[in-house]
């Protein structure tokens, strides 16, 4: 408590620190987990397009797309706001932890960077993504291929290693900043963390080249 | 000049000096502390073993009393000690680390059941009792019948003082550190507090105090090889001696510790012994139960120093291009009591030496350790020759170690002292009504201001301050180490008197503004070549072998002479310390006898029955201080 | 072996108005054992006596030695020279305040943040009993409380955090550890809500970015991270008290703990 800031009124205990700090948490967790189940249910089309038509038909008819949609896009905002609170938008702090991190030639502290830079990509391209996909419902596997075979392959491709990285450091920074993955587990988590990170990349380029393959006439 | 006012000063920030800073902060008083370094950093916090105290919690210390641990202590003392202080000190340890828990050291506790212990590098069984599950544990030192040194872990300098720092913080003790204290301020007959250079800006300040406080710790960089930190450069002893007033008690009972490493001469804690590690020669033989077939290696350290060096001798030791040293042998306690209970010893061993103790040897030999002697007080804490004038710990020669301390005595003593001796310090702080005279902080501020400016410009002479530090390094190492003899400390005291002469005229060989270092050393040279000469010519006149003060030329301890204290002052522009003497104790609650270990010959003496009788005054004192 | 040890070493004093910050080179002859401690006091003794450097234990338990060596923080008694190249470049702490060429004051920071947050045991000292036995403590208990007792206070932490760097009030792991020694602690009769009060902000907790060096350059190995994030997730459960229900609050909090005695 500074003694300067109780001189106008008589404090109330406040919470609102906390809680910021645990809202940025949980919306990281639904963000990382709505980001993998995306992965997975998109990638169906692997193995065929009707399979990922069934299953966005299912979303479409439960009304999970309109409202879901929306409410994870309103989610990613909430999610910046709360963690840009501690991004260097100040010159002096981002220089600062550049010189800072180039001094030290630290992985966890760098990886920080690749987190800053990764969100604010996210948040712009994201937001394109959500924004052309929402606004044409219902999402066809033949639609997706559409837009990808017309020169939005280049973003995806952007997009796609952005978001993958910023979830895999995101959620094994979450369980050190809260103490869930202690310095035993460290090596192990990140190693996982690791091939996690790979797998979805991967299996996001495959989708990826299927789309690309894909006969839009048939 | 700045000018700082407070009730208590308490130069050095130490155990004993945060003690007694947080008694007088406790009790009200404007408390003021000087350090060369923050507080947690001062050398309290880098010892590792204990504090001794009576608890007899542990089962191995089952039946312990203060009784026992007074006749350990001035039998390890070779009745050097000062017998009504060691029977403060032993009555009231048990109080004090109670006292402590209280304001949170993590102790070690009492875990009831069957436990393996190791005792000689030997596993044994024994049962903690049940009924003190959760009371102070205790483990074994050299020198004591039981076991009844209070652990945490291996840091308990470092928690203890972390503990006392949290109370200093708390009640509002002020601290200056980055400050060095160059001149006491006095009237010839009380002291009005001090000089100091600001080591940030090079600055002199002058505190002025009811009382003062010297708690500096020891003065081991007299020596080359010492396990005592940079800063034990006896600071407080000089300014004291400084004074021609203030007389050092014993200066010549050093202590040597069996096992400082080899070639840093970093200490590793007799907690390695106290735990079962044994000593190795260069056969890899177990030496010690030949010479001292009781106690082995947990004999006091005065002995075991003595008997190393005397197997180092035969051709024993182990050669290296540091020297001859023996080794220490901790592997059968296995790893998991390595890398917990002493975890600072596997640190030490891995990052300083390159040894991994779990699986190799350490290489050990006896190293400079602690100064029994020091600033000369009485049982209040009161030192001789000026009112005001206060001291503790090691810095003091309260004297409840005479001619050698025994393993975590010094570390309690911290406390224990600081408790006792910060009572007494509140009572004369609140029941004086001192005068400052500004003469005397003109006079004072003059004297270390003209010093400086010799020093900076070289009027007096060119002199290299490292050099002469140096030259009395080598000739404290080789004349005034564990085994002493006539010629040898002649020659020390020849040597030390040139190199005072020389200390007067020494010289920067640098400029720079503000604060510069090299003035810092400069200024203590003088002073650490004054505590040099006391100790050599101390242990020159001494025609004796007591404690760990050992004449090849006198083997005999001979109560009949030499059952007293030596007295050091250094009378102004005098170039040779004055010696005088004074009975070592003023009575003798246990008589003087044979310690039980250590072997040699007691020529005795015929003390008149009054001597052995506790007088009454003595008797009240001793209860006051329990409450 | 016994190379030829080439130091850069930063040279600057506040107190000299014509003094500029600037890099100065010595050569030191190695030898067996070497440590930068030694390294820097021949340095001293032999070359160049006003250079500042603090030195006080040279065993690594002081920590007044801390320095940045090769751009990590660490211990210059600590580190042997075998273990660097023959070229090797010291530059003071960031973070703390300069004194002049590789001393810093940590010891002012240290004892100002001891105050923000009352590092001391909140109980009744005038109640102790000079005649009763102590309060009894789970052995267990009183090692966990000594292993976050353990800190030097040397200072790399903070000079090692990316937070701190730029947010100059951010309290760092060192201090909610502190904190976190006498949350442990039964004799601190402080609430949950005292802590918060005290920890629970972006200068506490919720400010650490999870960057982890603080922990990676410790020279005692102290587990930081790990106790900042354990008093971090207790604070951010306390705050959602009343918002999420009781029995999640108590998983959440209980997870991967490993302070089972302050849960009791």
């Amino acid at each position: 408590m500074n003694a300067s800031t109780i001189t106008l009124h008589v404090p109330q205990r406040s919470k609102i620190a906390g809680r910021m700090d645990f809202f940025q948490m949980a919306s990281g967790v639904l963000l990382i987990l709505f980001l993998w189940a995306h992965m997975l249910l998109v990638s169906s089309v692997i193995l065929s397009p009707s399979l990922m038509n069934g299953i966005a038909w299912f979303f479409e008819a439960t009304y999970m797309a309109q409202i879901g949609g929306p409410a994870i896009f309103v989610l990613m905002v909430v999610h910046f706001i709360l963690a840009a609170r501690k991004m260097p938008f100040k010159q002096d702090e981002w220089k600062t932890f550049r010189v800072h991190a180039r001094m030290l030639q630290h992985k966890d502290t760098t990886m920080w960077l690749v987190q800053v830079i990764s969100a604010i990509l996210i948040l712009v391209l994201g937001a394109v993504h959500m924004f052309v996909v929402l606004t044409d419902l219902p999402i066809t596997a033949a639609k997706s291929a559409a837009r990808i075979q017309s020169g939005w392959l280049y973003l995806y491709l952007v997009l796609l290693p952005m978001a993958e990285l910023h979830v895999g450091v995101g959620f094994y920074r979450i369980g050190v900043k809260y103490g869930f993955v202690g310095r035993s587990k460290r090596k192990w988590f990140q190693k996982t963390e690791n091939v996690m990170m790979i797998g979805f990349i991967t299996i996001g380029l495959l989708t990826l080249v299927r789309f690309m393959l894909l006969n839009i006439q048939g | 000049m700045q000018i700082h006012h407070t009730d208590v000063l308490c130069i050095g920030a130490g155990l004993a000096g945060e003690r007694v800073a947080v008694e007088a902060a406790m009790a009200g008083l404007n408390t003021i502390m000087l350090s060369l370094v923050p507080p947690r950093r001062s050398h309290s916090s880098a010892a590792q073993g204990g504090m001794q105290a009576a608890l007899g919690n542990a089962i191995m210390g089952d039946g312990d009393s203060p009784d026992v641990h007074f006749a350990d202590t001035v039998k390890g003392s070779d009745w050097g000690c000062d017998q009504e202080v060691a029977r403060i000190f032993a009555d009231t340890a048990p109080i004090v680390m109670r006292e402590v828990a209280h304001w949170g050291v993590p102790w070690n506790r009492v875990v009831p059941g069957k436990h393996t212990y190791y005792k000689g590098g030997k596993p044994f069984e024994a049962e903690e009792k049940a009924e003190k599950a959760g009371l102070i544990h205790a483990r074994a030192f050299g020198g004591t019948a039981k076991w009844r040194t209070c652990y945490t872990a291996d840091g308990t300098g470092r928690s203890v003082l972390n503990t006392l720092d949290t109370k200093c913080l708390q009640y509002g003790v002020t601290v200056h550190d980055r400050m060095q204290a160059e001149a006491l301020i006095h009237d010839g007959e009380t002291c009005l507090g001090c000089i100091a250079r600001c080591l940030r800006t090079g600055e002199l300040v002058a505190y002025l105090a009811t009382s003062t406080l010297i708690a500096t710790g020891g003065y081991g960089r007299i020596y080359k090889a010492t396990t005592n930190a940079v800063i034990c450069d006896g600071g407080g002893q000089i300014i004291a001696l400084d004074t021609g007033l203030v007389p050092m008690g014993n200066m010549e009972a050093v202590q040597f510790h069996p096992t400082g490493t080899v070639p840093t001469d970093i200490l590793v804690t007799e907690g390695c012994r106290g735990d079962g590690g044994t000593l190795l020669d260069v056969n890899l033989y177990r030496f010690m139960p030949d010479y001292e077939p009781d106690k082995s290696e947990l004999a006091s350290r005065d002995v075991v120093s003595r008997r190393m060096t005397e197997h180092m001798r035969k051709g024993l030791g182990v050669k290296s291009p540091y020297g001859d040293h023996l080794w220490l042998d901790i592997r059968h306690l296995g790893e998991k009591h390595i890398t917990t209970k002493l975890r600072e010893v596997y640190d030490i061993c891995t990052n300083f030496l390159g040894v991994n103790p779990i699986h190799q040897l350490i290489p050990v030999r006896p190293t400079h350790h602690y100064s029994m002697g020091g600033v000369r007080t009485n049982r209040d804490g009161a030192a001789y020759g000026l009112k005001g004038l206060f001291s503790a710990g090691e810095s003091a020669c309260w004297d409840m170690h005479g001619f050698n301390r025994l393993g975590g005595n010094s570390l309690a003593e911290t406390v224990v002292a600081g408790r006792y001796i910060g009572k007494r310090m509140v009572e004369y702080t609140k029941g004086a009504t001192p005068s400052f005279g500004m003469q005397y902080v003109d006079d004072a501020h003059k004297k270390v201001q003209e010093r400086i400016t010799d020093i900076v410009t070289g009027r007096k002479g060119k002199e290299n301050a490292f050099k002469i530090r140096d030259e009395m390094h080598d000739i404290m190492m080789e004349c005034v180490g564990i085994f002493r003899n006539g010629k040898d400390l002649q020659k020390a005291v020849n040597k030390l008197e040139e190199l005072y002469d020389r200390s007067q005229k020494i010289c920067l060989s640098s400029t720079c503004k503000g604060m510069n270092p090299e003035l810092s050393t400069a200024l203590r040279i003088r002073g650490m070549v004054k505590l040099a000469q006391c100790t050599a010519y101390g242990a020159l006149m001494r025609t004796e072998s007591r404690g760990a003060h050992t004449r090849e030329d006198f083997p005999e301890r001979n109560d009949k002479d030499w059952l007293n204290r030596t007295l050091a002052y250094w009378k102004e522009g005098a170039s040779m310390p004055t010696l005088e003497y004074e009975e070592a104790s003023p009575y003798y609650e246990l008589p003087p006898g044979d310690r039980g270990y250590g072997g040699g010959v007691t020529i005795p003496n015929e003390l008149p029955p009054e001597k052995f009788v506790i007088p009454e005054a003595a008797k009240e004192n001793l209860k006051k201080a329990k409450l | 072996m016994n190379r030829m040890l080439t130091l850069n070493i930063f040279r600057y004093n506040p107190l000299d108005p014509d003094s500029t910050p600037r890099m100065q080179t010595f050569t030191v002859q190695e030898y067996d054992s070497m440590t930068l401690f030694i390294a820097l006091t021949q340095i001293r003794d032999e070359k160049d006596p006003t250079l500042k450097v603090d030195f006080c234990c040279r065993a690594g338990i002081c920590g007044s030695c801390a320095m940045v060596i090769n751009g990590r923080p660490g211990l210059a008694c600590h580190t042997q020279t075998k273990d660097l190249p023959a070229e090797i470049t010291l530059h003071p702490l960031p973070f703390f305040q300069l004194l002049g060429d590789l001393s810093v004051d940590t010891g002012s920071w240290f004892r100002k943040t001891g105050l923000q947050i009352e590092a001391w045991c909140h109980s009744d000292d005038k109640a102790f009993d000079p005649t009763a036995e102590e309060m009894r403590m789970d052995n267990d208990l009183a090692n966990e409380i000594f292993e976050l007792d353990r800190c030097i206070e040397c200072g790399c932490c903070m000079a090692a955090c990316g937070t701190a760097r730029m947010r100059t009030d951010f309290l760092g792991a060192v201090s909610i550890m502190r904190v976190a020694r006498f949350y442990l602690d039964p004799r601190d009769k402080r609430s949950e809500d005292d802590y918060y009060e005290v920890i629970g902000n972006d200068q506490g907790v919720f400010g650490c970015m999870g960057l982890l060096a603080c922990e990676d350059v410790c020279p005692k190995g102290i587990p930081l991270q790990d106790q900042l994030g354990i008093m971090r997730r207790m604070m951010a459960m306390h705050s959602v008290k009343g918002v999420l229900p009781r029995p999640l609050i108590e998983t959440i909090k209980k997870k991967g703990c490993c302070h089972a005695h302050a849960q009791s």
